[in-house]
């Protein structure tokens, strides 16, 4: 009983410990200096790699 | 695809004259210059069309005549990182960038230049790092292939304040995100222990889980709670009392006590020393973000202003950095480059677009004597100046720091819980000490004694307290923002909400700014076509409002003006233009008779005027009308309802500014106010006990917008004008300096009812568990619900929001 309490513990420990070190390596790239420009780039490279030209949604004159 | 009056490129309208017509695919394109010409063939050419539909261009980019600079291998070099034989980095600024398909169009050309191995362009701060192979590229060619798309690159070298000030915010990230990581777990933790607490837990298996508990709780206190419990330590050593005092006390106590508990198998409060410390980080995360929102605003403002100057030392022009220029210093400005500090001209005319200084946004002719401002842009000729301030005295280095002052100041709330903190914390520590002292000599256990010193300790943590405000303001600005309301900051929404009168400046505030030509009076001997010929042939060059309107009531007349001849503008009177029959002369009645030309007195009613003269004969003249916005009327009522008094200052003639005041119900008006005129007024309010808020749309505002408690300024203003006032209204809608004031007020409501709460919380527990009545468990249960208590308060603003505006007024339309 104790041990497996342990073995759990310890297990969701790790699994948080790699989404942190995630965290960590994330900030350091400096993937949080920009928050803003993202949203729209997603929108951007969405365009050009798959569908052909003039077939966007959305046109705008 | 394009009106044929505006580029295709970069959506100027095109002076008539500089028209360039191009035939792509069988299309007929109207470009303004051959360098937007050229940007769009290298665009389609790569196959790129697809930023013209997915731009979005609000603001204004970069004046045309910006782009002859050459860039020079040396002056660049020594911004450039080398990492090894075939990598180096360099760090820029990009001037033009006006919406996210600017980042896209400069990172998918960029790699496609040779030698070009990654980039990345900041889109809110306009900043991009480019790293190249050195033996493949030059920077300079990479900063010709930006300029040649039409942006403008500065190379940039960040200082030691803002790396620092970067450094800062990712470790108060990292510490947050440890703290919150932490906190989950220990939340599970926590849960399995008051389960325990409730129905009974096998000692050994409460005594492991505290363990565990103990484990992750102890680097968010020392690691993620480092800040407060130096600042702590900063104020001990002073003797002061501080709110990181207060923090640290209720954060230690609560761990150093579930230690003893944990050896002596009581009941451990972990959590409580977590949650305080996530919390409060997370409250300062935000606040931190905002302030370097506003930091790069300085940004923008202080790289305006050149690195480096070319100093004429005899007969030899050399590159210095423009901090060592010195008064009386000779420097050599080419067109396209900016001035780098506050200077006279010496020789030389030439155009000067000064727009970023004073809003203006025509180009202004500047000739031997005149001074020009560090910042501005030389656009036509060649020109030398005297420097007669230093780098660190000039007009764009003065501003910056008058704004980092005003922004570093300490928000007043924040002060008032430093104070609140001065007498809580002696006061806490003392009932504590106090109650130890009670049941220890009234003969209770020394355990007994203790466990309710704590008691008080615990119950008396700051997290309502710290949370009170916090939260209010968060409430209150992400309501705010949705409504396209931007508070610069939590002491903003507090001076808002005290405002008392409100000072409007009016065109582009309480006018659309667009004005249109509702009368046209020629002189006797003249016809409508012909004055309107005449001063369409003079305005054709500018881009001042006045002049886009009379351009614009000529192209429907069907008027095609011919521009040719010499254009001076005269700010704030009007144009003087030389052509083949004469000096014509367009603007004010003053500007007319200055010039001794006899002007007929005529009844304008209250429209601005524009006079034409032809070889100093009076000609006839325009009335131009700019209409009110139609919900102006509507607002002024609404804020005269909440109690507020309203003045309108404006510099244009007394007979407008009357009929404005009256048609809008405004009580008072003040006419023929320059930028200075605008400051004094608005600090002899300020001596009378006002809270002045200032409303006003542009630069040229600027030392009122800043002299005001809160400077508010309308979308359309200049980029720097809106980096940099307090209270911005991003949607062209006068209804929402209504709501702001609503929103500050109530957000005042709440922090004070959260505080009222919070406090008398603290007065009825802190007895209550000093009579040993509370015991900790319980102490921090009623903590914990204080805290829901206060934020859900805090919440309820939103409702408030909604509820008074979306059913009152349907959502109105752009």
């Amino acid at each position: 009983m104790v041990k497996s309490i342990v073995i759990l513990i310890v297990l969701s420990l790790c699994i948080g410990t790699g989404a942190w070190l995630i965290f960590i390596w994330t900030v350091k790239r400096g993937d949080f200096d920009d928050v803003e420009g993202p949203k729209y780039r997603m929108l951007d490279d969405d365009e050009e790699n798959s569908s052909p030209p003039g077939t966007s949604q959305g046109e705008k004159k | 695809m394009s009106s044929p009056d505006t580029c295709v490129h970069c959506k100027l309208p095109i002076p008539p004259a500089d028209l360039v017509v191009d035939q792509i695919d069988s299309k007929e394109l109207h470009f303004c210059c051959h360098g937007c010409q050229g940007a769009y063939r290298i665009i389609t050419g790569a196959g790129l069309e697809s930023f013209y539909r997915n731009r979005t261009w609000d603001e204004q980019g970069v004046p045309s005549g910006a782009f002859e600079a050459d860039y020079d291998e040396p002056s660049l070099a020594g911004h450039v990182i080398r990492r090894d034989e075939t990598t180096a980095d360099i760090s820029l600024i990009i001037e033009g960038i006006r919406c996210a398909s600017c980042v896209w169009l400069l990172e998918k050309l960029l790699v496609r230049e040779g030698g070009v191995t990654a980039i990345r362009v900041n889109y809110g701060t306009h900043r991009a790092e480019i790293r190249f192979n050195p033996q493949a590229t030059t920077p300079a060619k990479i900063f010709s292939a930006i300029s040649r798309l039409g942006y403008l690159p500065h190379p940039f070298s960040p200082g030691a304040a803002q790396q620092a000030a970067a450094r800062e915010q990712r470790s108060l990230l990292i510490r947050f995100g440890t703290a919150a990581f932490l906190s989950m777990q220990l939340m599970g933790f926590s849960f399995a222990l008051y389960g325990g607490y409730f129905h009974g837990i096998d000692p050994e298996i409460r005594q492991l889980i505290q363990y565990f508990a103990a484990a992750v709780a102890t680097p968010v206190v020392f690691y993620s709670g480092w800040p407060f419990l130096a600042g702590a330590w900063r104020s001990l050593k002073n003797r002061s009392a501080s709110m990181d005092l207060l923090i640290s006390l209720g954060v230690s106590t609560a761990y150093c006590y579930s230690i003893y508990a944990m050896f002596k198998g009581g009941e451990v409060y972990f959590d409580t020393s977590a949650m305080i410390i996530t919390l409060i980080l997370l409250g300062r995360l935000f606040e931190s973000s905002a302030r370097n929102r506003s930091i790069s605003g300085i940004d923008k403002l202080l790289r305006l202003a050149p690195d480096s100057a070319s100093r004429v030392d005899g007969d030899e022009v050399n590159t210095v950095a423009s901090a060592s220029l010195a008064p009386g210093d000779i420097i050599l400005v080419r067109p396209g480059e900016r001035i780098p500090v506050d200077c006279q001209v010496l020789t030389g005319d030439t155009e000067v677009d000064e727009s970023t200084v004073t809003g203006e946004p025509m180009p202004i002719l500047r000739q031997a004597g005149d001074k020009v401002s560090a910042g501005s842009l030389n656009l036509s000729t060649s020109i030398r100046l005297k420097v007669e301030k230093v780098a660190a005295e000039s007009f764009i280095a003065r501003m910056a720091r008058l704004v980092e002052e005003a922004q570093n100041r300490k928000a007043p709330i924040q002060s008032m819980a430093d104070r609140v903190a001065t007498l809580f914390v002696p006061m806490v520590t003392t009932i504590a000490i106090g109650t130890w002292a009670f049941w220890w000599f009234t003969g209770a256990s020394h355990g007994e004694a203790l466990l309710n010193a704590v008691s008080v300790l615990i119950v008396a943590c700051p997290c309502a307290l710290g949370l009170a405000t916090p939260t209010a303001v968060l409430a209150a600005s992400g309501n705010a923002a949705g409504k396209g309301i931007l508070f610069r900051g939590g002491d903003i929404l507090e001076l808002t909400s005290r405002v008392d009168l409100i000072a409007f400046d009016k065109t582009g505030t309480l006018t659309h700014g667009q004005p249109t030509v509702e009368q046209i009076i020629p002189a006797s001997g003249q016809t409508e076509t012909t004055l309107l010929e005449l001063a369409s042939r003079a305005e054709s060059g500018s881009s001042h409002p006045l002049a886009m309107a009379v351009l614009a009531r000529a192209k429907t007349a069907g008027i095609q003006p011919d521009p040719a001849g010499l254009v001076t503008a005269v700010p704030g009177r009007g144009l003087k233009m030389q052509c083949k029959d004469g000096e014509i002369l367009a603007g004010s009645r003053t500007f007319l008779t200055e010039s001794g030309v006899e002007v007929p007195t005529i009844d304008s009613d209250t429209r601005t005027e524009v006079h034409l003269s032809l070889g100093g004969v009076w000609q006839g003249l325009l009335l131009l009308h700019d209409p009110l916005r139609q919900e102006a009327q509507q607002t002024v009522r609404a804020l005269k309802k909440l109690g507020l008094d309203m003045v309108l200052l404006t510099g244009d003639r007394p007979e407008t500014a009357q009929q404005v005041s009256e048609n809008l119900a405004m009580p008072d008006y003040q006419a023929n106010m320059s930028p200075a005129d605008k400051t004094a007024w608005i600090e002899t309010r300020q001596e009378d006990n006002h809270t002045v808020m200032m409303v006003g749309d542009g630069i040229n505002d600027a030392p009122a917008l800043s002299l005001a408690d809160v400077g508010c300024t309308m979308a359309g203003g200049t980029d720097i004008a809106l980096e940099t006032s307090d209270l911005v209204l991003t949607r062209p809608d006068l209804e929402s300096l209504h709501i702001a004031i609503f929103i500050a007020r109530k957000a005042m409501q709440v922090i004070k009812q959260n505080l009222f709460w919070a406090f008398s919380y603290n007065l009825v527990t802190i007895p209550l568990a000093a009579s040993g009545k509370l015991a900790p468990v319980w102490a921090a249960a009623a903590m914990a619900g204080s805290s829901i208590l206060v934020v859900s308060n805090s919440l309820r603003l939103g409702r408030l929001v909604r509820r008074t505006f979306s059913v009152a007024k349907p959502p109105a339309s752009d």
